[in-house]
This record gives structure tokens, sequence and C-alpha cells, in this order.
């Protein structure tokens, strides 16, 4: 079963920054560590990266040992087969793109990393900047030079602190998008830092939620996102479940398209949604509507039919978070207490859940 | 992070800078910078006489003095007095005790266009200080040089030391007291007759002897350190020689038997 | 112009730097780097010499490797002349003295090289060593060749310290800042002009060398 984890990370520090953090992660896995700042993430991942040496633990690599206080063992980084892109990249300024993946590549015979430095730049669609330095290049291009880097030396594991944080809305979709093909290349998980929730919800297979060095929760993005509980993460992210669901048809007509999830279907906006594609659906809390009966004469699409799994009162603000469960899947709504009285609803009861179509965010 | 080429390739560095410092050095003369002018000349003389040239280096005697206790490779030490010799001879520095190999004399000099007069008594630059008249006048430094010494006691012995304290320049030696005096600044010093017979000073001003009764004779002695080779024995010889005489005469120096 | 007084300036000044640069570039690596208690002491030592009147160096010298002291004789037994008054003595003088000009300069190269570079560096699989001379070197490249610069021309301008432990041995220790003093005291004003023009030359060259550097980010290499 635990064949599957490709890096398992135990860690404690009490100063200069306080942590103390469990986290593993399997081949594929995204694994998201999102919390405000100053929770202790970019220290995190500095110490698994070996950049960080004051924490005791240990941490384990696809069968190497990193780090073992107990036996006196602390790879440095430059043994630690990892990539890492820090939050402003960590650029050479006097190299140009090229030499800056093939000086990554020290394994490789001298004649043989120009090649393959071309072939990683090339991943990242970077071929044409070759011969640039890094002040010449933008924001996103620096970026995806910093990955082609990374990646350069096969690493086991990609740590990426705050990818996206110094780009704007635009570039970031687009490199999110990039990011997310390039995983599906790469047999290896990686550990996204990142005080954006997006990001989390855009890439993340896994979320590790850490607020002053201790983690609050940790599990699949779709389990987190659906708990009742966690305040924390409501007031840092909003509330809203996040699951995987797959474009079945798109009617160019009425400009909508169909998506089907183990729960049910849901309709949305077309965009630029093509058919087969998989796409990661949020759907807020606050947009959906309860109902015991199905009603008539309304303009949503979507009627989901589920069954009320759990409820949690927030005392201070009055609103009662109800989790559905629709198929395997669980939807968090948010309703005012009385509503709850008035359907009288209740653990176990069946409800409808409603959801207009253009409140759901795709990505 | 030490990178250990860098240390290496340093040691190397080092020996071979060691190596190659080690360069053929000639016999080196120290002498009192009072010789300034008429060693260079017995030097050529001794050259012409078919000996290998020698290397004079010039300095206030107490400084050269030092410098040879703390071990420098002089050969011949030419003191402008004895006392300095004295002093190697009792560290046990030395072949023998030295000779006498001449006698030197100060004048009083002043530049031309300085308001000074210079006569021997100084009675003008009595005059000049009482009219206040004197900027600044230079000497060797009393401390080390010897004709330092003697301008101290000239100045004491015509009762003029203590008013002209404050307006005194003093050189690290005798002929740095030779460029004070002459560069206008001040107007003049006492300073050693061999230099102002030199074709350098010549030229520059006008000077009067200072009276030998006024100061205790400039006795100057040579002495041969232990390490002194043949060529400095050479040297030492010619200096007392038949040949270096007239060099020395026509510098003003008064001789040992005369 | 005297020609053997400028080679025994100039065969200072590249000993000197033959000697202080690599060892410049350690300690200064060391200082940009590394935190360790006693550093601010290590920094003010190197820093020592700017503010130290070389009066004091060269008594400090004198009395430490004259041939009065044991180390002195001890050398002497060794190397069969004396330490001061040598060249090797005004060499071991100028390592001193030159010690901020070349450490200073280089830790500052060194410091001013973004953490996260060398985090990266190291993230990239390259080795310490490697990545000092694909990186830092080239990046501190500048620091360095002020360092060099400055110690060639402090050196070369070197007074104080030759002339206490000097002697003014011609071909050892009789460099051109003591020949300028040496023709000046024999009143050759022209020779000695001649060389302090030379002297004063060199030091612009230096100083213009070293402000067209400190504009420069980095130098590309591989």
């Amino acid at each position: 079963m635990s064949d599957a984890v490709s890096i398992d990370v135990r860690v404690r520090a009490d100063a200069p920054i306080p942590l103390d953090v469990a986290l593993a992660a399997g081949p594929r896995d995204v694994a998201a560590v999102f919390g405000p700042s100053g929770a202790g993430k970019t220290t995190l991942l500095r110490t698994i990266a070996g950049l960080h040496r004051q924490a005791t633990g240990r941490i384990v690599c696809r069968g190497v040992t990193w780090l073992d206080t107990d036996r006196g063992v602390c790879l440095p980084p430059h043994e630690r087969r990892l990539g890492f892109v820090a939050q402003d990249y960590g650029l050479f300024p006097h190299l140009d793109a090229l030499h800056h993946v093939a000086i990554a590549l020290g394994h490789l015979p001298r004649d043989q990393r120009r090649a393959e430095a071309a072939r990683l730049l090339a991943l990242v669609h970077l071929e044409s900047s070759a011969s640039r330095r890094p002040a010449s290049l933008s924001g996103g291009e620096q970026q995806r030079l910093a990955i082609a880097r990374a990646i350069a030396r096969n690493p086991h594991v990609l740590l990426l602190d705050e990818p996206f944080a110094a780009v704007d809305r635009a570039t970031r979709r687009a490199l999110q998008d990039e990011l997310d093909a390039l995983r599906h290349r790469l047999d290896m998980p990686i550990v996204l830092v990142t005080h954006d929730f997006e990001d989390v919800i855009r890439l993340a297979s896994h979320v590790t939620l850490l607020e002053r060095g201790h983690v609050v929760a940790a599990g699949a993005v779709g389990e987190i996102t659906s708990r009742v509980d966690l305040p924390w993460l409501a007031a840092a992210a909003g509330r809203g479940s996040v699951f995987t669901a797959s474009v079945d048809r798109v009617d160019e007509r009425r400009k909508l398209a169909d998506l089907r999830f183990d729960g049910g279907t849901l309709i949305v906006p077309a965009g630029s949604l093509t058919s087969g594609r998989y796409v990661r659906v949020r759907v807020p809390a606050r947009e959906i509507i309860l109902a015991t009966s199905r009603p008539e004469g309304l303009s949503l699409h979507n009627i989901l039919e589920g069954r009320v799994s759990g409820l949690e009162s927030d005392e201070r603000s009055g609103v009662v978070i109800v989790q559905i469960a629709v198929g395997e899947t669980h939807l968090l709504a948010e309703v005012t207490g009385d509503a709850v009285d008035r359907l009288a609803i209740a653990i176990g009861r069946p409800i409808l859940a409603l959801i207009k179509s253009v409140a759901i965010e795709v990505g | 992070m030490r990178p250990a080429a860098r240390i290496i390739g340093a040691i190397l560095l080092t020996l071979s800078v060691v190596v190659v410092a080690r360069a053929q050095t000639r016999t080196t003369i120290a002498a009192a910078s009072d010789l300034q002018f008429a060693l260079k000349e017995v030097e050529a003389a001794f050259e012409a006489d078919g000996h290998p040239a020698v290397d004079l280096v010039f300095g206030s005697s107490g400084t050269l003095a030092k410098q040879i206790q703390d071990g420098a490779p002089f050969e011949v030490f030419m003191s402008a007095d004895e006392s300095y010799v004295q002093t190697l001879v009792t560290a046990g520095l030395t072949k023998d005790g030295g000779v006498l190999y001449a006698v030197g004399r100060v004048v009083v000099f002043a530049p031309t266009g300085s308001p000074l007069q210079p006569d021997p008594e100084l009675k003008n630059l009595a005059a000049l200080l009482a009219k206040g008249g004197v900027t600044r006048f230079a000497i060797a430094n009393p401390e080390h040089a010897p004709y330092g010494r003697a301008a101290e006691a000239v100045l004491r012995k015509r009762g003029l030391w203590d008013r002209l304290q404050p307006m005194l320049v003093l050189g690290e030696n005798i002929t740095q007291a030779a460029q004070f005096a002459t560069t206008g600044n001040a107007v003049g010093g006492i300073i050693a007759y061999s230099l102002v017979l030199s074709p350098a000073l010549k030229d520059r001003g006008t000077f009067a002897l200072l009276p030998e009764s006024d100061h205790a004779p400039l006795r100057q002695r040579m002495v041969r350190l232990k390490k002194a080779g043949a060529a400095a024995d050479a040297f030492y010889a010619f200096v007392q020689s038949a040949k270096a005489r007239p060099i020395l005469t026509k510098y003003g120096f008064a001789l040992p038997g005369q | 112009m005297d020609w053997t007084a400028l080679g025994v300036s100039l065969r200072l000044a590249a000993g000197t730097l033959a000697i202080l640069l690599p060892l410049a570039i350690a300690l200064g690596r060391v200082l940009a780097y590394r935190r360790f208690r006693g550093r601010s002491i290590l920094e003010a030592v190197v820093a020592l010499p700017l503010v130290l009147p070389p009066t004091v160096l060269g008594f400090y010298l004198l009395i430490s490797f004259g041939a009065r002291s044991a180390v002195g004789q001890a050398f002497a037994a060794i190397a069969g002349h004396s330490l001061a008054f040598s060249f090797q003595g005004l060499l071991l003088a100028s390592l001193i003295a030159n010690l901020p000009f070349t450490v200073q300069p280089i830790q500052r190269a060194f410091e001013a090289i973004p953490t996260n570079v060398r985090d990266a560096a190291a993230c990239c699989g390259l080795t310490p060593w490697r990545a000092f001379r694909a990186i830092e070197l080239p990046l501190a490249w500048p620091g360095l060749v002020t360092a060099a610069v400055l110690a060639f021309a402090h050196t070369l301008g070197e007074f104080g310290v030759v002339l206490m432990i000097g002697g003014s041995l011609p071909g050892q220790t009789r460099t051109i800042s003591i020949a300028i003093y040496d023709r000046l005291q024999a009143f050759d004003e022209h020779a000695a002009g001649v060389m302090a023009a030379t002297l004063l030359a060199i030091a612009l060259g230096a100083l213009v060398i070293t402000q067209t550097l400190a504009r420069r980010v980095g130098r590309s290499s591989e």
C-alpha cells in the first residue's frame, strides 16, 4: 500500500520557525501545502530541500534517506535528487537559458548536454529563447526556465514555492495549464507551496493545511474541501467542494456543456470546453440552494439528488454548513439556521441541491 | 568551503616567489646622509679603479645603526659620528672597532631670495628672529642625526635655541634638512658643509661655515660589520686610500692626520 | 627612472597578488556566507590595516620578525638572511597591509550574490566546488578584479612600512616609492618627478578600471 509513497516527510523544529509536519506524496500526486503567510510553508519546503537545516526528523524519498536526525544523516541539497523552484526563481544572471538547463545536467556526458538542454527547453516552450539571459525574459518565461532547470536532472520530487505569486492572472492560468500538462508527462510528485487556494483547486490532488507550523488538516482535495468543519479554511479560502469531472457533451447551439462526475451531471456554460477533457470543478457553498421537493419554473439547470451527510453550525454567524453526499462526492451548502429548521434538515434525510450554472467554477 | 587546489597553488606560488626574489645582491654600504654626494664620487672612483660596484644606502646615522641591529645586511657602516659605531661594537656586530675616516663641518645656509644673510656667528639670524622674520628654520633631527646634534649645539651656544624652537623643522636626516632649507618655505637651516659644496646645492643659495669650536667635533667613524666580504674590505680600504682623499677634501671634509 | 626599483615594486605587487588573492577569496567567502561567533572580530582584524598607520605595522613587524626576535632568528637560521630588510619581509608586510583591500571587495562581491541563486545552484545538483566555479566566481568576478587592482596599486605605493623595515636595499627592498624619496634627498628632482608621474598614472589607471567594473553587474561564462 505505501509502495505508492514517493516521498515521506516527518519534521519538527522549535526555532527559529516552529514546525511540526508529517507529509507524504505518491508518484503522481500534487501535494499542495496551503496556509497564510508565516505559516512555515516555505520553511517546510526548504527543509525538504535541505536548505534549512534546523529541523529534526526524517525524510525519505524513493528509498533514499535524506534526513534522519536520530542516525545523524542529513544530506546536503546537491546530494538530494530533487528539483526546487524558489519564489523568485533564483535564476543565474550570467547564463543564457540553454546553459541554465545544461549546467544542471552534470550527470550526462558533456557532448549530450546541449541536446538534452534544448529538449527540456522545448518541453516548456522556451526553445526560441535559448540564447537569452534571465533579465530579458518575461515573468512567465523565467518561471518556465526555472522549472526546466529544476526537472533537468530527473528529480524524484519537484518542490515549488509559490510558483505563481509573481505573475499576473492571465499568465497564471496559462502557467497552471502548462504545469498540469507537464506533470502528466513526468513521473514525480510535486510539492507545491501556496497561499492562494486557487492553485490548490486547479492543480493539487492532495492538500495539507498549515498554520503556524502545525498541520490543521491533510488529505485529498475533494475530501478536505467538502468537510463541514475547518472554519479556518473557510475563512482563508471560502467554502466550496472541489472534484474532478469529465466534459461529456458540448452543445454549440445552446452554448452549454455537460460535466459528468460520479454524483451526476452538471450543466455549465460551454466557454472554451471541449468534449473529452477532464476538468476541476468547484461549487461554492453559498451557491447551493437546498430543497426538499423538486421546484418548477426556475431558471437553474442543475438539480442534484443527494443525502445529508453532515451538519455543522457556525455559532458566530448563525450559518449552518450542510454536507450533502451526491454519489461518492460530497458537496457543501451554506444556509441559515432558520432554513435548516424550516426544512427539518437532518443527517440521513434525502435532499435536493440546486446550483446555478454560472456559479460553478470550472478550471 | 576552502578549495584545496587553491591552497596548494598558493603554496607553490609562494615558494616560487621566494626562489625568484633571492636575486644576487651586491655589497651594500650604509652611509650617513652627509656623504650623499661625496661617497658617490668615491664609489665611481672605486669602480674606475677596477673594483666591482657596490650599492650605497644613505640615511641618518642613528637610523642606520638601528637597522643594522635589527638585521639589515649592510657590510660597511659609515657613521657621521663615533657613538653609533660604538653601539654596534659593543653589541658585537662588527669585525673591529672601526676607523676615523673624516671630520665634518656644519654651515648656516640660506636659499636664494631668503631674508637670511648667513654669517658665522649667526648674528643675522638673531636679528631676523628678533624682528619676527623667521618662518621656519631647518636642521636634522638631533635625536638620531649627528649633524642635527651639532646644529643644536651651535644654536644653544648662540642663545638662539629656545627662541627658535617653535620654528624648527626637523629633517629625518641631514639631506632632508637640506631639502627643507632649500625649498623656500624655510628661511634657511644648519646643514652639512659637504652638501652645500655639491653641484646640486652650490647655486641654490649662500652659506657661512660655522666655527668648529661651537659644537663637538663631527668625528666620522666607519666600521665593517661581521658579514663583510672581500668587496666590502676593498671599499673600506679604498676610502682611506690616497685615491679617495682628494674627493673627501673637495667636499669639505677634514681628514685624519691633517 | 630607476628600473630596478620599478622591478622590485612590480615583483612585490605580483607576489602579493599571487598569494593574497586565493586567500582573500577563501576568507571573503567564509565571511560572506558563514555566521559564526567572532565573525565581527575577524572582520575588524581584516580591516585593521586600513586605519593603522604604516609605522605601527612596521613597528610590530620589526619587533616580531627583526633580528632580535625569536622568529627572526629562526628565519635567519633557515633562510640564511634576516626576514626584516629582505624582499620576503616586504612581501609579508605587504600581505598584511593589503588584507582589507583584497578581502573586503571580494566579500562584498560574494555577499551580493542572492541567496536564492546559491540555493538554486545547490538544488541543481551542483557540488559546492562546481557551484563556486560556475556560479559564484563569475558573478563575483568584478569584485575579484577590483581587489586585484586595488592591491596592485596599493602595493606599488606602499611607503611607510617599506621605509621602516626595508632598508632601501637596491634590487631587494628599494621600491619605486622609496626610490622617489631617495632621489629627492639627492636633489635629483627630475628623476623623482619621472617616477612620481609614473606612479600617478598607474594609480589613475587602477581607479578607472575599478570604477568601470563597479558598473558591471556580472559576466557571462559557463
